[in-house]
């Protein structure tokens, strides 16, 4: 299994689409978390305050961007690992080298999950330079979250990117492919989710739908590591302004649907035919 | 099923149905015996790359079952002995020829030591580190068959290998493909072509609408060599050639006679044509091909 693990991790670095997804992710992270509040700092200080820019507030205000277009990223990377080999016609290929389906999509599965680590270590290596320059322009003080406190924001980073990569690649196994796949990602998570919850707060009864949403267990798994609710509440099509729920059944959630959508994906894998 | 030692590919009325409509394979019986080259012939959408994906376990049957090596299609222990190239090649067109092996060499838990040597026996190491997505149509079936011979297997199936290439790569691969067949390796060879197979096949079979309407030796396919003559007047030629001895049957067609009978008595049927004074402008040996064979077969099916 390591040896195939490793060929699987070696497509993913030799493909341009897995930088430039990186790279996408990077920019953005570094532009909403840093970039435009500092600019709006610098122009005008009672906007936005100098201490959510600092070290010690590094997981809170990196977190921010996590359910909202990190996980579109995530969702277009799991769509991509699987989906191009069906496109490629390289699924085939595989499946006739000797190891069995199952083993197959489990190292891929794992090179992904590798992936999406490197994508929350790089945004928290930016997000602690940025910071560490702010602070150091600033004349501020530096100081850096708990180590218990990074655990869980790195932890709870990659488990929100696991859960939509793992929808990515659900979609990719149900329709082959990857064009379909990303369009039907990107329009569950921006209009299905998306506006159902912009409608939960004038219909009760959405309330308790949404409230088993990706993107509100997302943001309410964030909300518990420091973000504020007002921090994504008036940020355009990634708004969210509720309903939360508690941190540990946003993790239960969040866990529940990686899994659920592993599964699905891999009993269709293992079943239908590859033509 | 039960296991025939000599038998590398054992199928018992294999079938595959999509829907209630098509029929892509139907009670398939194919056998193929270890070391032999297997002609399996057939025309577009007879139901060829259906049996082989399902002898690969790419496609599960909806009837019958088969044995590959012994083993369960698409299982490990069968899987780990079979190389294959099915229709097109599929690479990682952003990754090289070699990088492309390398990849299947770590699946299929192969030396990496072997990339060089199927490289070198596919004519392709000069360009093995140019990416995929820049070959030729003959060089990405190189590199399939490059592929397909990276286990070493004692079963080789090839779909269509000459796809895309040109003369000269053809003309290659026939003796390539017979080399491949040596020894105890067997080849499964799937083609619409009847020339290449009928050059490098021991046996053959025939499928159309999914069924596999003839199997054998390709001179068996063939039937027994006979003579064709073309002479003046030919009505008269017909009536005599229908009373001499060792003249088995007489027929009409191409303008000619078709003669039943051993090429030896061409010179004493030349004489009595002769004698009687007819005049023969040409009298060779002549024996069906295989693909009018192929084509009197498929054709029969298609009208039944």
């Amino acid at each position: 299994m390591t040896r195939i693990v490793s060929v699987e991790l070696l497509l993913l670095g030799k493909r341009a689409s897995t930088w430039i997804l990186l790279g996408i992710w990077a920019a953005l992270a570094l532009t909403f978390a840093y970039v435009v509040p500092y600019v709006q700092y610098t122009n005008d200080p009672t906007r936005t305050s100098l201490s959510d820019l600092l070290p010690e507030s590094l997981v809170g205000t990196l977190m921010a961007g996590f359910p909202f277009f990190g996980g579109v990223l995530a969702l277009m990377l799991g769509v991509l690992t699987v989906g191009s080999e069906y496109g490629w016609g390289t699924l085939r290929t595989l499946f006739t080298q000797g190891p069995g389906r199952l083993q197959v999509f489990g190292a891929k599965l794992i090179a992904l999950a590798v992936a999406l680590a490197v994508f929350v270590l790089v945004a928290y290596a930016l997000g602690a330079v940025s910071s560490s320059a702010i602070a150091a322009a600033e004349g501020a003080d530096v100081a850096w979250p708990s180590a218990w406190l990074l655990v869980r924001g790195l932890a709870g980073g990659w488990l929100i990117f696991a859960a939509w990569a793992a929808l990515g690649m659900l979609l990719a196994v149900l329709t082959r492919g990857t064009a379909l796949a990303t369009g039907i990602g990107i329009l569950y998570a921006f209009v299905v989710e998306g506006l159902l919850s912009a409608l939960a707060g004038e219909i009760s009864i959405l309330d308790r739908l949404v409230e088993f949403f990706v993107r509100a267990n997302g943001y309410s798994l964030v909300a518990v590591l420091g973000v504020s609710p007002d921090d994504v509440g008036d940020r355009g099509p990634g708004s969210f302004s509720g309903p939360f729920v508690a941190g540990g059944q946003a993790t239960l959630v969040l866990a529940a649907y990686t899994a659920a959508f592993v599964l699905v994906a891999a009993l269709l894998l293992r079943r239908r035919d590859v033509v | 099923m039960t296991e025939n030692t000599n038998l590398v590919v054992e199928t018992n009325d294999l079938g595959k149905r999509y829907g209630e409509r098509i029929v892509a394979v139907d009670g398939l019986n194919l056998e193929v015996r270890r070391g032999e080259v297997y002609g399996f012939l057939g025309p577009n959408g007879a139901g060829k790359t259906t049996t082989l994906r399902m002898l690969l376990g790419l496609i599960r049957p909806t009837t019958g079952s088969a044995l590959v090596l012994g083993a369960a299609p698409g299982t490990p222990e069968g899987l780990g002995r079979v190389g294959a190239l099915i229709e097109t090649p599929t690479f990682y067109p952003y990754l090289s020829g070699r990088d492309n092996l390398r990849v299947l060499a770590r699946y299929a838990g192969v030396p990496e030591t072997r990339i060089a040597t199927v490289l070198e026996e596919v004519d392709l190491t000069a360009r093995a580190g140019d990416r995929f997505r820049t070959y030729s149509l003959g060089m990405k079936q190189r590199l399939g068959i490059a592929a397909a011979l990276l286990k070493d297997p004692e079963l080789l199936i090839l779909d269509e290998p000459t796809n895309g290439m040109d003369p000269v790569g053809i003309a290659e691969m026939r003796p390539f493909i017979r080399s491949l067949g040596r020894g105890e390796r067997t080849v499964l060879l799937s083609s619409h072509l009847m020339s290449e197979v009928e050059q490098v096949a021991d046996r053959v079979g025939v499928i159309s609408r999914g069924r596999l309407v003839a199997e054998g030796t390709v001179d068996e396919l063939r039937g027994r060599e006979g003579l064709w003559l073309r002479a003046e007047p030919l009505g008269e030629a017909e009536r005599l050639l229908g009373s001499l001895r060792g003249v088995q049957e007489v027929a009409r067609g191409g303008g000619g006679l078709r003669i039943a009978a051993e090429p030896a008595a061409a010179p004493t049927i030349n004489r009595a044509l002769v004698e009687a004074g007819i005049a023969v402008s040409e009298l060779r040996p002549e024996r069906a091909s295989l693909e009018k064979v192929f084509l009197e077969l498929t054709s029969e099916q298609e009208a039944a």
